[in-house]
């Protein structure tokens, strides 16, 4: 397996009153699609603006292709980004981020831009359309189709599959897999989601972030090898329990995830084993370490 | 090829064990490529590391061989390698109807005389 790092960061910290966004060693691979899995206000989007630039007032480094590319103005040029605070202006038309895109990035493609836009079904009524008019979902394809447009190493992506309806979503995951297939191991996708199961088969590579940590990491089989899925009777749940890495339980029985290395404690108990989704896992870990206290129905 | 989402075979694994039937069955010939890891996964809409999970498995057991910035190519293919593939595959399904048949309280003889009637059957069955 390559393992070369499009992203490698060292020592990244960022203060904000009563949170801490601490991460000593960052490495995403290069040649997959990563995924950024974490709560609300986790530290994913400074994270991910970090990584991309957007903000500067932090401590550590960040290299880029493998530390090779040491010129940040050259990186700009090979990286695309898209997230949630769109960069366009909102009095921009359709057009206008067509020319403006033309002046900022050496290899955007107008004729690129205009298909990408026809096909994605954005500003059908005249290119004079301007940003802020646009629904949530049209804007974060019209920030794809910019980012489409332009000769790229690495893709970006801060909540791309939020404001898009699941058609859209389903196109989103081919985008990103032609994508990575036509660079054929020298491209690269880091997005981050709170749609798991979207993003599923799209997902090569996943960090959950928690509190301004990463809490887990992995290559996704790696992680359905480290973690099995738990499913048993209600007479068995006290003793599971304490075996268990996340328990809920019920009336009729109960369901967890169990670390693989413990699964052979569970010897004598009638249970079930299955192995978990990518979502079942990222919740378990998501509760292990949340701060909120959700109350397990047991 | 098909994938089952809700199967208990996991996706890699069906994914190899069809490669593993085209190359068994001669489909694919020595010396061909498979598709390319990315390729492939962008035509079967799953994710990159799940078609190159099925590789690997594919590799360890000997039936194509990674090169470095090129893909995965089949490999020459034993004669007698392929003749105990085979071999094995029937010994699996007759196991599995030697299960069958003491769940149903077949008795031996009863089980022979089933697979010799079927056996005498036309092939079309």
């Amino acid at each position: 397996m390559e393992n070369k790092n499009v992203i490698y960061a060292s020592e990244i910290r960022k203060k904000y009153k009563g949170f801490l966004l601490d991460i000593p060693l960052l490495q995403i691979p290069q040649g997959f699609a990563t995924a950024l899995i974490g709560e609300n206000g986790a530290g994913k989007s400074t994270l991910m603006n970090i990584l991309s630039g957007i903000r500067l007032d932090y401590q550590g480094q960040v290299t880029y292709f493998d530390g090779t590319e040491t010129d940040v103005e050259r990186a700009k040029e090979r990286i695309g980004y898209v997230g949630p605070g769109c960069y366009f202006l909102p009095n921009w038309s359709i057009r206008q981020v067509e020319e403006i895109s033309g002046l900022l990035f050496d290899t955007f493609d107008a004729a690129r831009y205009r298909k990408w836009c026809s096909d994605l079904g954005i500003g059908q009524n005249g290119a004079g359309k301007k940003v802020s008019k646009l629904s949530d979902g049209n804007r974060m394809k019209l920030e794809l189709a910019a980012v489409l447009s332009r000769e790229t190493e690495c893709l970006l992506m801060d909540e791309p599959a939020s404001p898009l309806d699941p058609l859209m979503r389903d196109r989103l995951c081919s985008m990103i897999r032609d994508y990575l297939a036509e660079g054929d191991g020298a491209r690269s996708v880091f997005f981050s989601t709170h749609n798991i199961s979207d993003m599923e088969n799209v997902t090569d590579y996943c960090m959950i972030l928690e509190n301004g940590q990463i809490v887990e990491q992995g290559f996704v089989w790696d992680l359905k090898k480290k973690y099995v899925l738990v499913k048993g009777e209600q007479t068995d749940a006290e003793q599971a329990r304490n075996i268990l890495y996340s328990f809920d339980g019920s009336a009729y029985g109960f369901e967890g995830i169990c670390l693989a290395e413990r699964v052979q404690e569970l010897a004598g108990l009638d249970v079930a084993l299955e192995e978990p989704s990518l979502f079942q896992i990222s919740v378990a870990v998501m509760k292990k370490h949340s701060g909120i206290s959700i109350a397990s129905c047991a | 090829m098909k994938l089952l989402q809700n199967s208990d075979i996991p996706i890699y694994q069906q994914i190899a064990d069809q490669f593993r039937n085209d190359i068994l069955s001669g489909r694919l010939a020595q010396g061909d490529y498979l598709p390319s890891i990315r390729g492939l996964a962008k035509e079967l809409r799953i994710s990159v590391i799940t078609t190159m999970k099925a590789y690997e498995l594919l590799e360890t057991e000997g039936l194509v061989t990674a090169v470095q910035g090129k893909g995965f190519y089949v490999n020459a293919q034993n004669e007698e390698m392929l003749k105990e593939q085979h071999l094995r595959k029937v010994e699996e399904c007759l196991a599995g109807a030697i299960q069958a048949a003491r769940i149903a309280g077949l008795s031996g003889q009863e089980l022979t005389d089933m697979l010799s009637a079927l056996l005498a059957m036309p092939d079309d069955l």
